[in-house]
């Protein structure tokens, strides 16, 4: 079963795609959906996908952006790009990464099939290929100074939006899920988690201060304020603005 | 929007400037050298009678010079006999003593012999006593004639007594002595008187035979001389000759006189010996009318200097003016092929034919200044049309609706709609594609796919679509959107008018490079008048700029339209073939080259913005 994000800003072309699609025969599920770049950076880590369906016109961060990230980042992640807007600077920028297919919308379900056929044969020989090869051990091991080292290098990067566990682990030298499992060991706590509580304490301070909601957002790492709103309300229970407009009816 | 001038080519050749001149050159050359010839022939022939006149003359005046210092001579021999003693002595005699004795006559004869002795062509001498008695001293053997009754007529010797001494010359002894085989005797005749008492003693006639005067013209030409006497009667030389004596006036001075006989021309001059009764006749033939070579020589050149003369001005010509003329119309003609005005860089001399390229120059320019402000125009109106259309459309809009529908139709449980949704989404898709102008074949198919199962739904169960196309022809880049309005030209003119279920198939094969696209239906086909219509390079008047029919025929326009594309794309306007059978079939074969993929640059710019 290999995992498949999609990655667009219209709710109905997410869905469009997870029905109109017949996923389980080409052996593949949907795990998650991601409404903005900004998003998808934030829960990549979390879902683990073998292949993304990118759309190029998303705000906050498009699609060659955010696969420009991930292709340093996820090398292994096969992308296709699915868009309406068929220019060629987009394609000519397209060609230049290593993009899996450029597709256009509307979509053609005969078409998404065989372009998904062809990406589950190529990973299926990744796959081979990989197994043939052994795990490669971890040589640094992660003591607790090291995650404390890591705690403090978040505190003080949180605001760069396109920090995730998988840029910390790189910088720091190590396999992504290793980090991710020696974190949550070291620390009781997911990494994701942990990087949301950062960026949700800052922002209850700025809510505080009675800032704008895009302001706090785009403050706090995360410029994508739809997102942004989730994870508040996610993490405090209220919206930002309730938030605001209680704290300083309170003052 | 095209330009296209077209300049007359010079089709007949008799109408060219090169071929007129080179007319003018071999008149001038024909006439210059008949003139020449004519005046060459009169100079010429002037010359020949000149020439010839000239060469009789010094051959008559030659000749009759040295006959007559060989009668001097003869005369003066005379003189000798005439004052020998011996002779003297037979002629003082008296007569009874000559009757008497021949002993006189023998004496003189001796003495005569003596002188004859020492000159030669002397036939005989006779010496006539007063009482005529006679005396004869041969030099040949040969008989004589004497013509008894011409000598006793009184006046006979009369001519001699009359000169008192003097000599002559006279035929034949003035016609009393005859030589017995016919030939003609030149006689020195005179009257003898003796040198010291100064009285008449007798008579002599010293005999000459012809062979004299052979031996003269046996130095000069003896073939074409006659000596005659003033009678006509032959004495030596041709004798072929003596009968044209006869219509000449006889004068001491050359008359000349030009006679045709069979095979040749003659000129006979004459001329008769000053106291003499001689003739002297003179042939030259027309043959022996020689020319001094220099003659001959400017007969050759004069023709052949005209001709040289001809041959370099009409390089000159060609040169300085027919070439250029045809390099400047074919540099013009360059313009009448492109569609695009160049100016001519080529350098022309400076002068009527540079003028002519300077100002064809200007032309071009102010045409080109013209035609750039008519281009700007209209492309800034089809630009600011485009960005309206544009702004319309936003296809991306329509596709993330259809998207949209899409899945709300999915979510209904619709999965018809969705499919309809679909297909149009694709349709559209491919259609626009992105403004390119050529799309691979694969590509056009998808778009007639489409097209067409979108009919489907839209008129039922109408027809069906086949596809025969050879895997090779699928990456071909064919101009876009050329078989889909074929194909909706099948469907609406063809399939529909018959009014029952039609097949439509496509079929695509690579030939010598040339790539072969068939539509065929099944429809109702297309009269011979219509093809020609729809084939016509020229737009038909009854349908106006957007292709809306004005009358029924007219409707063919999206097909004509379409052939036109395809024919600026090829840049050849044979590429179109349509061959049907009406109530049958129509099958409309496009032939487009691989190879080379040049649109007829014709507002470019303009049409990349669509």
């Amino acid at each position: 079963m290999y995992r498949v994000m999609l990655i667009d800003d219209e709710e109905s072309a997410r869905k469009l795609m997870r029905a109109s699609i017949n996923w389980e025969e080409l052996d593949m599920e949907v795990v998650g959906e991601a409404a903005s770049g900004i998003e998808a950076i934030n829960v990549i880590d979390d879902m683990k996908p073998d292949i993304a369906f990118v759309d190029i016109s998303m705000p906050f961060m498009n699609g060659i952006e955010f696969t420009e990230l991930a292709t340093k980042r996820y090398p292994n992640l096969i992308i296709i790009i699915m868009t309406a807007i068929d220019q060629f600077e987009y394609a000519r920028k397209c060609v230049s990464l290593p993009v899996f297919e450029y597709m256009l919308k509307p979509i053609v379900r005969a078409e998404v099939t065989a372009t998904l056929a062809s990406a589950k044969a190529k990973l299926d020989a990744e796959h081979v290929k990989n197994e043939a090869l052994p795990e490669p051990e971890n040589t640094n091991k992660i003591e607790a100074s090291t995650i404390d080292q890591i705690k403090m290098y978040i505190e003080s990067n949180y605001t760069d939006s396109k920090l995730n566990l998988t840029s910390v682990a790189q910088y720091f030298g190590f396999s992504a899920s290793y980090l991710s499992r020696k974190f949550k060991q070291e620390t009781g706590k997911n990494f994701v988690e942990y990087l949301t509580e950062c960026r949700m304490n800052a922002a209850m301070k700025l809510a505080a201060a009675n800032i704008k909601m895009f302001k706090a957002s785009d403050e706090v790492g995360i410029p994508d304020p739809n997102y942004f709103g989730r994870c508040f309300k996610k993490y405090a229970g209220i919206s930002y603005s309730e938030y605001v407009s209680m704290k300083n009816l309170k003052d | 929007m095209r330009i296209t001038k077209k300049i007359k080519r010079v089709k007949n050749i008799k109408n060219s400037l090169s071929f007129k001149l080179s007319m003018v050159f071999v008149g001038i050359a024909g006439v210059l050298i008949l003139s020449s010839m004519i005046f060459i022939f009169v100079i010429v022939n002037r010359e020949r009678k000149e020439y010839a006149e000239r060469e009789a003359e010094n051959v008559l005046v030659t000749l009759s010079a040295s006959i007559r210092s060989d009668i001097d001579y003869y005369r003066n021999v005379s003189r000798l006999i005439e004052y020998d003693s011996r002779v003297k002595e037979f002629l003082k005699a008296p007569s009874s003593e000559v009757m008497r004795s021949i002993q006189y006559s023998e004496t003189a004869r001796i003495g005569t012999q003596d002188y004859l002795n020492i000159t030669e062509g002397v036939d005989s001498v006779f010496i006539f006593r007063k009482d005529l008695q006679f005396m004869t001293t041969l030099v040949n053997r040969s008989d004589y004639r004497f013509d008894y009754a011409r000598q006793v007529q009184p006046d006979w010797l009369d001519p001699l007594i009359e000169l008192k001494g003097g000599a002559f010359l006279s035929l034949n002894g003035n016609g009393v002595i005859h030589k017995s085989d016919g030939k003609t005797l030149l006689s020195i005749s005179r009257a003898v008187y003796d040198n010291v008492s100064q009285k008449h003693t007798g008579y002599m006639f010293m005999n000459i035979t012809s062979s004299f005067l052979e031996d003269e013209i046996s130095q000069l030409r003896p073939d074409d001389i006659c000596v005659l006497t003033t009678d006509g009667i032959y004495l030596a030389g041709n004798n072929e000759l003596a009968k044209y004596l006869e219509g000449f006036n006889i004068a001491e001075d050359i008359t000349h006189r030009n006679i045709s006989v069979p095979g040749t021309k003659l000129m006979l001059s004459a001329i008769k010996l000053e106291g003499l009764p001689i003739v002297l006749l003179y042939a030259i033939r027309e043959e022996r009318h020689l020319l001094p070579m220099e003659l001959l020589y400017v007969i050759i050149l004069l023709p052949l200097i005209y001709f040289i003369c001809v041959f370099l001005a009409g390089i000159f010509i060609r040169k300085n003016i027919t070439s250029p003329v045809f390099e400047l119309t074919s540099e013009i003609n360059k313009n009448s092929k492109g569609d695009s005005l160049v100016r001519i860089e080529r350098e022309f001399p400076k002068n009527e034919i540079g003028m002519i390229k300077d100002t064809y120059n200007n032309m071009v320019t102010h045409t080109q200044e013209l035609w750039n402000r008519l281009l700007e125009n209209e492309q800034t109106l089809q630009s600011s049309q485009m960005r309206v259309l544009q702004e319309q459309i936003k296809p991306h809009f329509l596709y993330n609706s259809l998207e949209t529908i899409g899945y709300l139709a999915v979510d209904a449980g619709a999965e018809k709609v969705h499919s309809a949704l679909e297909t149009l989404g694709s349709f559209y898709r491919n259609f626009l594609s992105k403004g390119d102008r050529e799309i691979p074949l694969k590509r056009e198919l998808m778009i007639i796919k489409d097209y067409l199962s979108l009919q489907k739904l839209r008129y039922g169960d109408i027809l069906n679509d086949e596809y025969d196309i050879a895997p090779d022809t699928e990456e071909c880049l064919i101009p876009k959107l050329i078989l889909q309005p074929l194909v909706e030209n099948s469907i609406y003119h063809g399939i529909r008018m018959k009014g029952e279920k039609g097949t439509i198939k496509i079929s695509s094969w690579l030939k010598d490079k040339e790539l072969h696209i068939t539509v065929r239906d099944t429809g109702i086909g297309m009269t011979d008048e219509q093809i020609e219509k729809v084939l016509s390079t020229e737009k038909t008047d009854n349908t106006d700029e957007d292709g809306i029919s004005a009358s029924g025929l007219g409707s063919s326009f999206g097909l004509w339209g379409t052939i036109e594309r395809i024919r600026c794309y090829c840049n050849k306007d044979d590429v179109v073939k349509i061959t049907s059978e009406p109530g049958e079939y129509t099958e409309v074969e496009i032939i487009i080259n691989t190879d080379t993929k040049n649109w007829r640059t014709v507002n470019v710019q303009s049409n990349a913005d669509r």
